[in-house]
């Protein structure tokens, strides 16, 4: 089964106190309807970012904050198990309506297996 | 175990058809160190950004699909790692090899603890 990163996306002055109740029961209500129909591998929000760059010299350089100078950066993801594009972009209409916010869906095409 | 994103970054230019033999072994062995150390949860290599659909909230409250990445940006996720680790320094440890790996910045990101009621989230297997 093919599986889909569904990220959402939040203003870097994104403040998570101010999310009122409803939003928070509408994504778990989302979450409880992903487990039932068995999509849900993997669901996250996240936190602070260290950036690590490749110096010249060989050695690696790790600075606070994220790596893309941008001004949303992605605030959580799901990774669905979908039948195709279309059911995972079905799922990410959901996840827009829930989060109030904006989802990009992307496939993961290659899993490294050391087996 | 908390876990950690450690998402590979990469130029919008990027080729995954250049990368040589080196490259694919080392970060074949670094797949097999994060599993020997039981810290790989799981890994993925993302489609081109220019195969992403980008969800948009309308102010009638339609959503718009576009084709494309949702970010304006010059580098974007091309693969990451979910990695269980004691704590952000062992992560970023195994961020240094990935950037080593991979010859690509990286960016190591710690997962929020929101809920306490967290079923069945997502025990899946580290392929």
């Amino acid at each position: 089964m093919p599986q889909y990163l569904v990220a959402g996306y939040l203003p870097d002055d994104f403040d998570p106190s101010q999310v009122d109740e409803a939003v928070g029961r509408e994504i778990h209500a989302l979450n409880k309807e992903m487990i039932a129909a068995g999509v849900r591998k993997f669901a996250c929000g996240l936190g602070a970012a260290k950036s690590l760059r490749g110096q010249t010299d060989g050695g690696v350089l790790i600075t606070d904050g994220p790596y893309l100078e941008t001004k949303e950066h992605i605030g959580g993801f799901w990774i669905l198990e979908c039948a195709d594009m279309d059911e995972a972009l079905a799922w990410a209409r959901k996840g827009v309506a829930a989060t109030r916010g904006q989802v990009e869906v992307r496939e993961i095409f290659f899993q490294p297996s050391t087996d | 175990m908390p876990q950690f994103l450690v998402a590979i970054q990469h130029h919008e230019n990027y080729d995954p058809s250049l990368e040589g033999e080196a490259m694919i072994r080392d970060i074949g062995a670094l797949n097999e160190e994060m599993d020997a150390a039981g810290a790989r949860f799981f890994a993925g290599g993302l489609e081109s950004p220019s195969h992403a659909k980008s969800l948009r909230k309308q102010p009638d409250g339609n959503v718009s699909i576009t084709d494309g990445p949702y970010l304006e940006a010059k580098e974007h996720i091309g693969g990451f790692w979910i990695l269980q680790c004691a704590d952000m320094d062992e992560a970023l440890a195994w961020g240094r090899k990935a950037v080593v790996a991979c010859r690509v910045p990286v960016e190591v990101r710690a997962f929020l603890k929101i809920r306490p009621n967290r079923e069945s989230l997502g025990h899946g297997d580290s392929q």
